[in-house]
């Protein structure tokens, strides 16, 4: 970034200058444009989890609350058991994306490397699973009966550890990466691994970044295989499978054949289910502006070299 | 006739035995079946009653109990398990563990859970109209119940249970359900709607017809301009074109063929299978119309059949909208003065029931499998399970414990007798919830004191005046080869009677049924009827 | 270059040997093996369970004990007479979504690569962000909020305006253009970062030599952020080509519901099936149907990428 200001100043600016400035007006009015559109609906929801639910039931959901109440909020930490939610999801999001992040980038750099005999092989049979899967009933039978993993936090997570599509796009970020380097550090008698993590793994802060971006976003969402594995007998659930039971729990009743016969009681409200994804939502709204220090770090190839 | 009879019972279990192919776990099964009667024949020798001794339970097992509905948030549900299980380790030598399946996905895991076989779970609660009862027998998750083992392990059930009740619960000559036929209720649907607004809109006796409902929605929507007189939600389309077609004929439906319940015969022909659906045609341009005029008048929302954030429930108790269409048990609360109903604040304010029938005097009891118990066929101790059932279906202080809670906590008994909640009860901290809808027994039952008796009962011998028994508890139909029509029947009920019972759709109401009909025809609904006509007249004649 | 290196250890195979091959490469192979025996517990193993699809399941008997019954569980399907319909819907949603997504996430991207502010970038990021997180039901109530006809705020503002009243839920041809609009808004922010740590991965060097050489900022986006991009671009089109006929369950369930007016125009694949399978659950029947879906993809897949593989096999998958 300090770069490109310097060419700038030594002159060349006159001639960027036009073009440059097109481009950033358009770029400011066009981003902040979609980005408050993507903010305003979140603060609708805000606005509604505060709002009181006969309000909300006459006139449907609020920017600003009417007749303000804290309710929703309470109904939510009642019990304190979304505190445990909240340590959970946050130990398996750390654990998960490490371990997943780790084996990604190895997986990716073999299977970029021009010379190794196996990758289109490797390649393809990671890829192969992304087309084809068996269904639910097999997958959560090998699951609970062969793997033995019902009602084991293991069974959350495990299978987002890792998916063909990050594997190929980390994969895709490696190719980026001259192979000079690896024939750099072949000469200088560094073996596969010291090649990997002294000379590749720092160009890969931006791949980093974004596949830990994602695997962290894939667990912080998790609700569904704690829903399959996860049965009453566990106590602590994540804190995607409260706010998914809470914001579908009616909707899944009402229009099954079940809604027909059985009486609904403590309904959840369109206000608990708002103050449920605001909290759901929470900390990790603050994961971005983190990992965005790594991308603007960028990566420069003429370090390397110089 | 009986020749024919036999000679397709024959021919079914000839194909059941195809189809569970001598494979090892029904091997296995029979195996179990067989050493149980043999341990039980000194059993029978006695009372029945008092083999408890002659059983082994020297080991101490963990029954699991499988509902639908979420686990409750408090503590109150371990703390009347903890007490509870002390008597059933005292009597039994064995505890109960509740397993909820959430209402999300609920078909979805509890088939799941079902399927792995593996002692997960030993009872489960299940039910012929809305839970695959029948579907999940007959694929080997239910366990047969001999009559030994019920007379040996479950006494009380198998006395309370007449013969006759017992044969509903049979497949294919074995018994797979334990029914909860000494329950009272009533799922029949219908309109709880405000009494004394229909008195001031002219109808002296309240609505008596679908007509009277259109009169009693038009003077609501001029009178009361703040009233959405019914906010409904679109999800009750199936119910009201079924509730329109049983008060304008004899149409008893065959539960557990579809949502739609769109196949039965008739009061005065039970056993001629038939589709009012397509039959009744001018009924049904009927209903468009009306339903149509019910769009008119503004009844529902606009777009009601994406409405999402609607509670018309909740909104019914403090006065916002004027009808809630769901079953007699819904409207016996709701007529009820609880705290919180703030339409009672009125002292004129009174709900009354149209329920669909009325004009025909067309009700038909629920059926007897309505809610059952069975026993998974992976159970590890069905035979503890089974005597975990008889206490908390038959004995007092289990009963009231498993259904109420801890007296004094959950619920306390007032001077006459009935059950209501204690001063300052939180019902999230102090009530319990089990979901148990399998096994109520109306001889162990005690009366709610918050319901509004009166009413209630005034209905309930209505009812009981005018109600068959529901007529098809032995059929269970046999729907595998045409299975993928049914499927395409459902799409088709969905999609055209969305349009049709919030009166959405384009065109006339004669143009919207014959295209509605002629899709049912292509999509096979004839054949359907005859395959069904043709199971019937297996069973039946 | 790259070529004769590949080539030249393709022969090598062939002189050395397969296990002289197997243990020069055991580095690279040891840091392949977690995935490999993560995909073979995880998906491979499964995957016999397939057979599900065939057989009338019975839960003693097991999958592959079950009654074969042959292709019976995909009949509802064929019988329907809906299935190139609602596979033409399917296939062109997720034609625009691709198309449409990866374009808009691509000038977001180079977009925010010309901002100069630090701060602005964070911010606007983070808020692009937001949508991703919203459940697919709330968006379905958000959207029913905004657009209803009674007291929706599009008609609020029409309303104030003068102008007669809108009414989307009884109009199935406004559907397409709404869907994709939400399906963007809410994945644009998230596919963007793609393409944005893909800018990043371009060499600094090659940017500032074209901006001394006098290239300005368009011709800078169009000589080198764009080829730069080729790759990922190419990578993500094969990638979404395999579940070009698997829909956006979520997406159409929670928006459109059962509103059957608007079938015609937003009916999928996942949405039939959820509607006429709902009272009869069916391990089987969810199978073939994923089955059928598999199979139209990888068939599409193979077919593309053979082709990209041969005009460059630098870019093809595998």
């Amino acid at each position: 970034m300090a770069n490109n200001n310097q060419v700038e100043m030594t002159g060349v600016k006159v001639k960027l200058g036009a073009s440059d400035i097109i481009i950033r007006t358009v770029g400011y009015v066009l981003i902040s444009l979609y980005a408050l559109a993507c903010v305003f609906p979140f603060l609708i929801i805000i606005g509604t989890s505060f709002t009181n639910e006969t309000v909300i039931r006459a006139e449907g959901v609020k920017l600003i609350p009417k007749e303000f109440t804290v309710k929703a909020y309470e109904m939510v930490v009642r019990g304190g058991m979304i505190w445990k939610s909240y340590g959970l999801t946050i130990t398996l999001t750390a654990c998960g994306t490490a371990v997943g992040l780790l084996i990604i980038a190895m997986t990716g750099y073999a299977l970029q490397r021009k010379d190794f005999p196996f990758r289109n092989v490797i390649s393809f049979y990671i890829y192969f699973t992304s087309l084809f899967s068996a269904g639910l009933a097999p997958y959560y039978l090998l699951m609970t009966q062969t793997y033995k993993l019902n009602d084991s936090y293991l069974a959350v997570f495990f299978p987002l550890l890792m998916s063909p599509w990050l594997i190929i796009l980390m994969k895709n970020f490696v190719k980026a990466i001259p192979h000079e380097i690896t024939e750099s550090g072949k000469i200088d008698g560094a073996g596969d691994l010291r090649i990997f993590t002294s000379l590749i793994l720092p160009m890969l802060k931006p791949a980093l970044a974004t596949i830990g971006l994602f695997l962290a976003l894939g667990y912080w969402n998790e609700w569904y295989q704690s829903s399959l594995f996860l049965s009453s007998r566990v106590a602590v659930k994540p804190l995607q499978w409260q706010l998914y039971k809470v914001v579908n729990e009616t909707q899944a009743l009402k229009n099954s054949i079940a809604g027909q016969y059985i009486q609904l009681t403590d309904v959840p409200t369109e206000s608990l289910k708002m103050a449920t994804a605001v909290m759901a939502t929470g900390p990790i709204v603050f994961l971005y502006p983190f990992v965005q220090r790594y991308f603007i770090g960028g990566i420069t190839v003429g370090a390397v070299k110089g | 006739m009986k020749k024919k009879l036999l000679a397709t019972l024959l021919s079914l279990s000839m194909v059941m035995g195809i189809v569970a192919c001598g494979k090892t776990p029904a091997d296995t099964n029979t195996g179990s079946d067989n050493s149980q009667s043999g341990n039980t024949t000194q059993g029978t020798d006695s009372t029945g009653s008092e083999t408890a001794s002659d059983i082994d339970l020297s080991e101490h097992v963990v029954i699991t109990y499988m509902t639908t509905g979420g686990a409750p948030e408090g503590n109150q549900t371990d703390e009347m398990l903890r007490q509870l299980n002390e008597i059933l380790t005292e009597k039994v030598n064995a505890e109960l563990e509740v397993y909820y399946i959430d209402w999300t996905d609920y078909l979805s895991n509890y088939n799941l859970t079902l399927a792995r076989m593996d002692g997960t779970v030993d009872l489960v609660g299940t039910a012929s109209d809305w839970l695959d009862a029948w579907p999940n027998a007959k694929n080997g998750a239910f366990l047969e119940l001999s009559e030994e083992m019920l007379q040996t392990y479950a006494p009380k059930t198998w006395e309370s249970v007449s013969p006759e009740h017992w044969d509903l619960c049979k497949y294919n000559g074995n018994i797979y359900l334990m029914p909860e036929d000494n329950y009272a209720q009533w799922t029949n649907h219908g309109f709880a709607y405000r009494l004394d607004w229909a008195k001031e809109a002219g109808l002296a006796d309240g609505v008596k017809s679908w007509e009277d409902l259109t009169t009693y929605f038009r003077y609501v929507k001029e009178t009361y301009p703040d009233v959405i007189p019914w906010d409904s939600d679109g999800t009750q389309y199936a119910t009201m074109v079924g509730g329109w077609i049983t008060s304008h004929s004899n149409y008893v439906p065959i539960d557990g063929i579809n949502a739609g319940a769109m196949w039965g015969g008739s009061k005065d022909d039970l056993y001629t299978v038939y589709s009012p659906y397509m039959t009744d045609t001018d009924s049904l341009v009927e209903f468009a119309k009306m339903m149509k005029e019910w769009d008119e008048i503004g009844v529902w929302k606009t777009d009601v059949l994406n409405n999402t954030s609607s509670d018309n429930r909740e909104d019914y108790k403090i006065g916002r909208v004027a009808a809630e269409q769901h079953h007699t048990q819904t409207w016996t609360d709701l007529c009820s003065h609880k705290d919180g109903y703030t339409i009672y604040d009125d002292p004129n304010a009174e709900t009354g029931f149209f329920y669909f029938g009325e004009e025909t005097k067309n009700v038909v009891a629920l059926s007897i499998t309505h809610g059952a118990m069975a026993v998974s066929a992976a159970s590890k101790n069905p035979e503890r399970a089974l005597m975990v059932y008889d206490l908390i279906r038959n004995d007092e202080e289990c009963y009231r414990l498993f259904n109420y809670g801890v007296e004094g906590v959950s619920y306390e008994i007032t001077e006459d007798g009935m059950r209501k909640t204690p001063d300052g009860y939180n019902s999230a901290t102090d009530g319990i919830s089990v979901n148990y809808w399998w096994g109520r027994n109306d001889d162990l039952e005690i009366k709610d004191s918050t319901l509004n008796w009166d009413a209630i009962e005034k209905l309930y011998k209505e009812y009981d005046a005018i109600k068959i028994d529901y007529p098809y508890g032995q059929f269970v139909p046999d729907v595998d080869d045409i299975q993928s029509k049914i499927d395409n029947i459902n799409d088709i009920h969905t999609t055209y009677m969305k349009q049709i019972a919030f009166g959405k759709y384009n065109g006339t109401p004669e143009e919207i049924v014959a295209e509605y009909q002629a899709a049912l025809q292509k999509a096979g609904i004839d054949e359907v009827t005859a395959a069904l006509q043709a199971q019937f007249d297996a069973l039946y004649k | 270059m790259n070529k004769s290196t590949s080539t030249s250890s393709t022969t090598g195979i062939k002189k050395r040997g397969f296990f002289e091959t197997l243990w020069r490469y055991r580095v690279l192979e040891l840091m392949c093996l977690p995935a490999v025996i993560f995909f073979f517990m995880f998906s491979y193993m499964p995957m016999p369970g397939i057979w599900v699809a065939f057989v009338k399941y019975n839960y003693r008997d097991g999958i592959f004990g079950s009654k074969f019954v042959g292709l019976d569980n995909f009949k509802f399907l064929a019988e329907s007479g809906k299935l190139f319909d609602l596979t033409k819907n399917t296939i062109l949603y997720n034609i625009a979504f691709i198309l449409l997504g990866n374009l808009l996430a691509i000038i977001v991207a180079i977009l925010l690569n010309e901002m100069q502010s630090k701060m602005f970038k964070k911010v606007s990021q983070t808020m692009m962000f937001l949508p991703y997180f919203i459940s697919q039901v709330l968006v379905g109530i958000l959207v029913y909020n905004l657009l209803n006809y009674d007291y929706g705020f599009v008609n609020e503002i029409l309303t104030a305006l003068g102008r007669e009243k809108w009414g989307p839920y009884s109009d199935k041809d406004v559907w397409p253009v709404i869907l994709v609009i939400v399906h963007l808004w809410q994945q644009t922010g998230y596919n963007s970062v793609v393409y944005f740590a893909a800018i990043m991965g371009i060499d600094a060097e090659i940017i500032e030599a074209a901006k001394v050489d006098g290239a300005n900022a368009f011709q800078k986006i169009r000589y080198i952020i764009l080829p730069g991009l080729k790759p990922t671009i190419v990578i993500l089109l094969l990638f979404a080509l395999g579940g070009i006929v698997r829909g956006n369950f979520g997406l159409f369930y929670n928006i459109i519901g059962t509103n059957s007016l608007l079938y015609e125009k937003t009916d999928i694949i996942e949405t039939f099936v959820y509607r006429a399978t709902i009272t009869d659950f069916n391990f089987s029947t969810a199978s073939a149907v994923g089955l059928y879906q598999s199979l139209i993809g990888f068939v599409m897949v193979m077919t593309v990428n053979f082709i990209v593989k041969k005009i460059d096999p630098d870019y093809s998958l595998f």
